[in-house]
């Protein structure tokens, strides 16, 4: 056929004609409007049958009750627990984070031993059965050579089984050396001890209290049981109760104050004693519940006039005695202390100072008071049998001091571990068993705290996450979660009622990981001996169930066990306790100028839970923008360092240095400089890692005088623009 | 602007906010995101492309120290009804993927109609609209914890607060299974007023004198739905939006930023409300 | 070499010349073509845009470009409608720009939405209360028209016109053209219009907010107004830039003068309208919502009230003098200028109305947000700009665009061309008579 010009033409348009009029272009259309709907890489959660389950919230000491929503065998949202006594429905942001904890990247997978350089990230992965045959060959080694005191343990917590076991493993191993992280409550713990005289805690009945004065403690940013926290708050504000933040900084607490007193940094201690002052000399202190207040007052009134007073705290001398007003009129005033979150232990002084103000407001053990809890008592196990070796290694001298000679006051001191290790100690230290604890970013002086850990030959990291601290370990024995796993939650944080909190599995293990307790356990039974002897359960569950007797019914039942009817440890307050002298930063203030303070925020995680990527989204681009850190200062600082808003400076402190960016605040004192805690982690992943600066590289712990705890506030510091 | 068929008279849900209460804490925000399916991304320092449906802003009173305050101001989509129904971005929306219910009161987004041009977000004068610059990506494992009621959204979209619309379905369903007329308070209630600690969200039907949050705001229909508690104000009131959302303060510097006033204006007096 | 596809009676560049005219706009064009394809697998993250700036430099270049393309209808209606007969010597050229500036735009929309695939749900699901609805349908429905006037400009190719049918088809579309031009004015009144209503119907934003007449902002006769007034002055900046880069006059300074007139007026009466616009919006739409000018024009790091001024002023009063004034309009220089500043001035307003609006917070806590455009968008950009440059090259080669050329340029030597063309029915360029 031959095909000329004229019938090709014809052809194509025809052909173009026809194809357009049929469905075949429309089709094509509708399909790819229908394909751009459901791109295969963009996921479609599976449906499923919906139910609730409730647990209990452990990543922060606030013992929540939770009610994880599930479809089929997933996690899809936690979501707080109506009714429950302490959050009553209510959820912090890091609650509600969980679920990204619990499926995230972040997870160790599997037991893994190392096989590359310290922090080189190279692992083998390894059963658990040779992780517990390395785990207790390394122990039996170094006991059958009488050195068992030369291994030590910290964890998070002292209280609740899981702690307890591996307490009970340390004493029945032959180690002094078990340590509990630092926070608020190892001064709470002394300060009780001191003003009673009896073992036990400081509640605070807030919801009664009809006066707050808070003495830097972050009442809505995270300070204490937070959901608790911020219902009081709420509760406060439909009540007008008079709510005095002092800090030195316009934090979230000091926002929502009635009143904001700013205050020279570190200075709280003296406006608590200041205020008493006040209070004694205008016989305003109802003195029946406190002892030695003769020889207490006449020191109290010569020490702490409220001129001399003023000039040390900056706060004016009429503010002074206005607080102390307010405070002696209130029926039902509560002064709080533990600055922030209360992650730091602070000193002796300063919070048996403002427990002491407490006490002349006649407003110990009542309604709206302050109440001396005593500790929680339900486990009762017999005493861990203790053969010759371990008798021989609990009397040696702990590696922190604690307990003995001028910190006998004291229990715990992580702060002095890296000091112990580093050489300060009185021997060295074979083996680290870290457990909830991330001291490689938590630590004050993270410098020092790694030359530490380099030191220490062996680490066994049992953290469910690539923190600072598994990056630093030798063998890795990862823990379920808290959504996988049955556990005890005793809640302390300033409750005036003993709470406990029951953790069940809301889904099963995600990965090849195992309960600490079983862990603790398993390796106490290969051991043998006394040390299998101490531990007669043949699991963790029976542990938990036949520890909690009676009250596991109702736990099981209602998730949470609560005794209002607290039996005070003691009546009676003895003045005592604040004679020692003002901590202070530390720095030379000529080549330091300024002051330097960490500050807390409820968005950004600060103990051992680093800020999962729902967080860190909710962070401020005036906290990290991009990696870049900030630091927030006063427009008159930051001008007279010659720096503006976003500007890149170097900020320098006795222990590091740093580039941050500054951050313009009107609400911060002059010559204060703040930063926030717990960002600038190295592990975890990228939604994590880099971000920001950790302020514990520029802060070293600072002992306070009566215990050895740290008592840091901040430290002294430099801008210089980059 | 459909017009449903109807059983029961209209409802319009909405919120009342108090910033008295509110300590911007964040737990809406996360609560929103874990509730919707939010993606996030490695770096979310630039708020310009970061998606949160509820999103907190910091209020400052421009005072120098020591007399500066702070408050928080959470700000989910703020459901505009405007003047029938013709909120700023529905009126705009070429392809209908944005709509007023005449039912509920609630704006919502059908992301598979969406094709992406944004003008509802330049209509927008709170920001409570955001476009998904990315495709969604979650790290390897987190997919599991996405939830079934709410699709995650495809790249090229806008999206923005529903008020937990599916949660609305759920408990109408559940009202039509066991023969109530209509959805209970407590059954419909969104993530953010669920989780908010410090009970600083109140959520409900404005029509409805039975709930709180009418008894809260007292909607005064002959002004414009303005609010008759005088700790009450709205985003931008008098530009006629008509939100849904009132927030609460006993401060007077914070319900001022919460309008544009001339210089000689009273806070909470304006002569005339836009439209 | 391409001899015989070239129209009769003019001289062309050597096909080299061409060529390489061609090469160096083509790799513009590639560069274009490389962003847009990034634009369209990786996404709009390739873009500065982002919750803020919804609206950028796409927009701005898409509602820029269709003002400046507002000239094919406005000469046409004065062509065809008012009978302007002179401005047949330039209507083709106007044709032509405006169907760059519309394809143009059209595919600026392709790439500007997040959902190119689902494009025409806008269609399909039509919102009839949206602006951007009306624009999509009167620009899609104009864009046809300016096809269908462009069509018989090529059918005029000497090879094409050989064809008989062409040739007849040719003929009969012209016949019919001021249907045409009456069908386009209309549609473009109206998506121009839309255009302006775009923003002028955001009652969320007291920048971009105006009342009106009926459903119609304000905005929306001032953009169709803006568009037929500043449009004739890009067609004769083309014109005159045409005319340096082919170094040969292609229009007389009749035609030119005529059509400069009519821009000027036009753009008088508009600079009135948008200056009692700017009065009433200042003094009573805007305090109405409790702002000030102030608010729009300071406590930022660009827009100033210098923005005010260049654009009503300096673009809008200037231009419109000049082109009024006889002896100012007969001088070229002047003349020039008062085209440049007019194309300026309605880009400028363009600008405003689109990325201002997006920069000036409205809740009195929120803040000033400036951006800048990535390389991606600014190549996207320049996309249509090559593409409207090759499309010239090519038009101008091979299709009798300017009637007037021969008679202006005389080819001495033209003996051996018109042997080869004998044929050719149709010596006559001039569409019209055709």
């Amino acid at each position: 056929m031959k095909v000329d010009r004229r019938s090709f033409l014809s052809f194509v348009i025809g052909g173009a004609a026809g194809t357009a009029l049929s469905p075949l272009p429309w089709k094509l259309i509708d399909d790819s409007s229908i394909w751009s709907q459901m791109w295969p890489w963009t996921p479609v959660p599976p449906d499923g049958e919906v139910v609730y389950e409730d647990s209990t919230c452990s990543l922060c000491p606030g013992g929540c009750g939770i009610s994880v929503r599930k479809v089929d065998n997933r996690a899809v949202k936690i979501e707080g627990k109506k009714g429950h006594p302490v959050n009553d429905g209510g959820i912090c942001i890091l609650g509600l984070s969980g679920l990204q904890l619990l499926y995230g990247p972040t997870r160790i997978k599997t037991p893994m031993k190392r096989i590359g350089e310290r922090g080189e990230g190279k692992w083998r992965k390894i059963s658990w059965d040779e992780a517990t045959a390395i785990l207790t060959e390394k122990l039996t080694d170094i006991r059958n050579r009488g050195e068992a005191h030369t291994v030590a343990a910290i964890a998070e917590s002292d209280s609740g089984t899981v702690p307890a076991l591996l307490q009970r493993f340390m004493t029945a191993y032959g180690s002094p050396n078990f340590i509990r992280t630092s926070s608020q409550v190892d001064a709470d713990e002394l300060a009780v001890k001191t003003l009673f005289g009896a073992t036990g805690r400081a509640g605070f009945d807030l919801e009664n209290a009809d006066y707050v004065l808070s003495f830097g403690a972050g009442l809505v940013d995270g300070w204490g049981s937070p959901v608790r926290m911020f219902r009081a708050g709420s509760l406060w504000k439909e009540k007008n109760v008079a709510v005095v933040q002092v800090e030195p900084r316009l934090s979230n607490s000091a926002a929502k104050a009635t009143r904001w007193v700013p205050i020279n940094p570190g200075t709280e201690a003296d406006l608590a004693l200041g205020i008493a002052a006040v209070l004694v000399s205008q016989n305003m202190v109802d003195t029946g519940g406190v002892s030695g207040f003769g020889s207490w007052k006449s020191d109290l009134l010569s020490n702490y006039p409220t001129q001399k007073v003023s000039q040390t705290t900056g706060v004016a001398a009429d503010v002074i005695v206005d607080l102390a007003k307010g405070f002696a009129k209130a029926d039902r005033p509560l002064a709080l202390c533990g600055r922030g979150k209360g992650l730091v232990a602070g000193s002796l002084r300063e919070t048996a100072a403002v427990y002491a103000l407490n006490a002349l407001a006649g407003n110990i053990n009542r309604t709206g008071g302050m109440w001396a809890v005593p500790e929680s008592d339900y486990i009762q196990w017999p005493k861990a049998a203790t053969d010759k070796l371990a008798s021989a290694g609990l009397r040696q001298p702990r590696i922190d001091g604690a307990g003995a000679g001028r910190y006998a006051d004291s229990r715990y001191l992580p702060n002095r571990l890296a000091d112990g290790v580093n050489g300060e100690g009185p021997y060295p230290l074979q083996v680290l068993l870290v457990a909830g604890a991330n001291p490689c970013h938590d630590l004050p002086d993270s410098k020092n705290v790694r030359a530490a850990f380099a030191r220490i030959p062996f680490i066994v990291s049992f953290s469910s996450f690539n923190d600072e601290t598994s990056a630093m370990a030798d063998l890795l024995l990862p823990d379920h979660v808290y959504l996988e796993r049955y556990e005890d939650v005793p809640v302390g944080a300033g409750l005036a009622r003993q709470v406990i909190g029951l953790s069940r599995p809301v889904v099963s293990a995600q990965f090849n990981t195992r309960h600490l307790g079983e862990t603790v356990i398993a390796a106490a039974r290969a051991m043998g001996g006394s040390i299998a002897d101490a531990f007669p359960w043949p699991d963790y569950e029976t542990c938990l169930e036949e520890t909690l007797g009676e009250k596991w019914d109702t736990l099981m039942e209602t998730g949470v066990w609560v005794e209002n009817d607290i039996d005070p440890v003691a009546d009676t307050v003895r003045l005592a306790g604040m004679d020692a002298p003002a901590i202070q930063a530390e720095g030379d203030v000529d080549r330091f100028p300024l002051l330097l303070v960490p500050y807390d925020s409820i968005r950004i995680s600060g103990g051992t839970i680093g800020d999962p990527p729902f967080m860190i989204k909710t962070v401020a681009d005036t906290v990290i923008k991009g990696k870049d850190g900030f630091v927030e200062v006063n427009p008159q600082t930051a001008s007279a360092a010659g720096l503006t808003e976003g500007d890149m400076a170097t900020l320098s402190t006795p222990r590091g240095e740093v580039r941050v960016r500054i951050h313009l605040f009107e609400g911060i004192k002059p010559g204060v400089a703040a930063m926030a805690r717990g960002l600038g982690h190295t592990a975890y992943d990228g939604y994590l890692a880099e971000k920001g600066v950790n302020v514990n590289e520029l802060i070293g712990p600072v002992e306070d005088p009566s215990s050895g705890h740290d008592a840091a506030w901040g430290i002294r510091a430099k801008l210089a623009k980059a | 602007m459909k017009h449903e068929q109807q059983h029961n008279p209209p409802m319009k849900y909405g919120m009342a906010i108090d910033l008295d209460k509110c300590t911007g804490c964040g737990a809406c925000m996360v609560a929103c995101m874990s509730e919707n399916n939010i993606p996030f991304r490695e770096d979310e320092s630039d708020k310009l492309v970061s998606i949160s449906w509820m999103s907190v802003f910091k209020l400052t009173n421009g005072k120098a120290f020591p007399d500066t305050e702070i408050c928080y101001l959470p700000r989910p989509c703020q459901h505009c009804e405007g003047h029938g129904g013709h909120s700023p971005c529905v009126s705009v929306c070429p392809a209908t993927a944005t709509d007023y219910s005449a039912e509920t009161g609630i704006v919502s987004q059908i992301y598979t109609r969406c094709f992406g041009c944004r003008y509802c977000m330049g209509a927008c004068p709170y920001h409570a609209r955001y476009f998904n610059w990315w495709d969604p990506v979650w790290p390897e494992g987190m997919e599991k914890y996405l939830s079934p009621n709410v699709s995650p959204r495809m790249r090229g979209v806008v999206e923005k607060c529903s008020f937990c619309f599916h949660r609305y379905q759920l408990a109408k369903n559940k009202a039509y299974l066991n023969d109530e007329r209509t959805v209970p308070e407590a059954a419909y209630q969104t993530a953010c007023t669920q989780a908010c600690p410090a009970g600083a969200i109140v959520f409900g039907d404005l029509n409805n004198p039975a709930h709180q949050v009418h008894q809260i705001v007292k909607p005064d229909p002959r002004k414009g739905n303005k609010s008759r508690n005088p700790r009450a104000f709205r985003l931008l009131e008098r530009l006629g939006t008509n939100p849904k959302v009132y927030y609460l303060s006993s401060r007077e510097w914070v319900r001022r930023a919460g309008d544009n006033y001339l210089a000689h204006e009273k806070t909470g007096q304006v002569s005339n409300v836009h439209h | 070499m391409d001899t015989a596809l070239i129209p009769k009676g003019v001289r062309r560049c050597p096909m080299w010349q061409f060529l390489l005219g061609l090469g160096i706009v083509g790799a513009v064009l590639a560069w274009g073509v490389y962003a847009m394809l990034l634009c369209w697998f990786k996404g709009l993250n390739q873009t500065n845009m982002n919750n803020y700036y919804g609206f950028a430099l796409w927009i701005w270049a898409d509602l820029a470009v269709i003002a400046l393309g507002g000239g094919a209808f406005f000469s046409g209606l004065l062509k065809y409608i008012i009978g302007k007969d002179e401005l047949k010597h330039i209507i083709n050229y106007a044709v032509l720009i405006g169907f760059i500036c519309y394809s143009s735009a059209l595919l600026i929309l392709a790439i500007d939405i997040g959902q190119p695939l689902r494009g025409w749900f806008i269609f399909w699901h039509a919102n009839i209360h949206s602006m951007l609805t009306e624009v999509a349908f009167c620009l899609s429905c104009y864009f046809s028209v300016l096809t269908i006037e462009y069509i018989p400009l090529i059918l005029e190719n000497r090879q094409l016109n050989k064809v008989p049918f062409f040739h007849h088809l040719s003929h009969n579309m012209h016949e019919v053209m001021a249907v045409f031009a009456a069908t386009g004015a209309f549609l473009s009144f109206f998506h121009q219009g839309s255009l302006g209503g775009v923003a002028g119907v955001l009652f969320g934003r007291p920048f971009a907010f105006r009342e009106g007449l009926l459903i119609w902002p304000w905005t929306f006769f001032l953009f169709t107004w803006s568009a037929a007034a500043y449009g004739p002055c890009f067609t004769l900046l083309l014109t005159w830039i045409t005319e340096k880069v082919t170094r040969k006059k292609l229009v007389k300074d009749n035609v030119v003068e005529l059509l400069a007139k009519i821009s000027g007026w036009m753009i008088l009466t508009y600079t009135v309208a948008k200056i009692c616009d700017t009065t009433r919006w200042a003094n009573i739409t805007v305090p109405g919502m409790g702002q000030t000018l102030a608010d729009f024009y300071t406590g930022n790091a660009f827009y100033g009230y210098w923005i005010l001024f260049v654009e009503i002023v300096l673009c809008g009063v200037v231009p419109a003098i000049i082109l009024i004034s006889a002896p100012l309009r007969k001088n070229p220089a002047w003349r020039i200028t008062a085209f440049f500043l007019g194309v300026i001035g309605v880009s400028l307003n363009r600008w405003v109305m689109i990325l201002q609006v997006m920069a000036v917070p409205v809740m009195p806590f929120d803040s000033w947000a400036l951006y800048y455009p990535s390389w991606q968008e600014v190549a996207t950009t320049i996309l249509p700009v090559a593409y409207g440059v090759i499309l010239i090259m090519i038009s101008y080669r091979y299709l009798p665009i300017f009637p007037q050329e021969a008679e202006l340029n005389p080819i001495e030597e033209a003996a051996t061309a018109a042997v080869e063309i004998q044929t050719d029915t149709t010596p006559d360029l001039e569409p019209a008579q055709a």
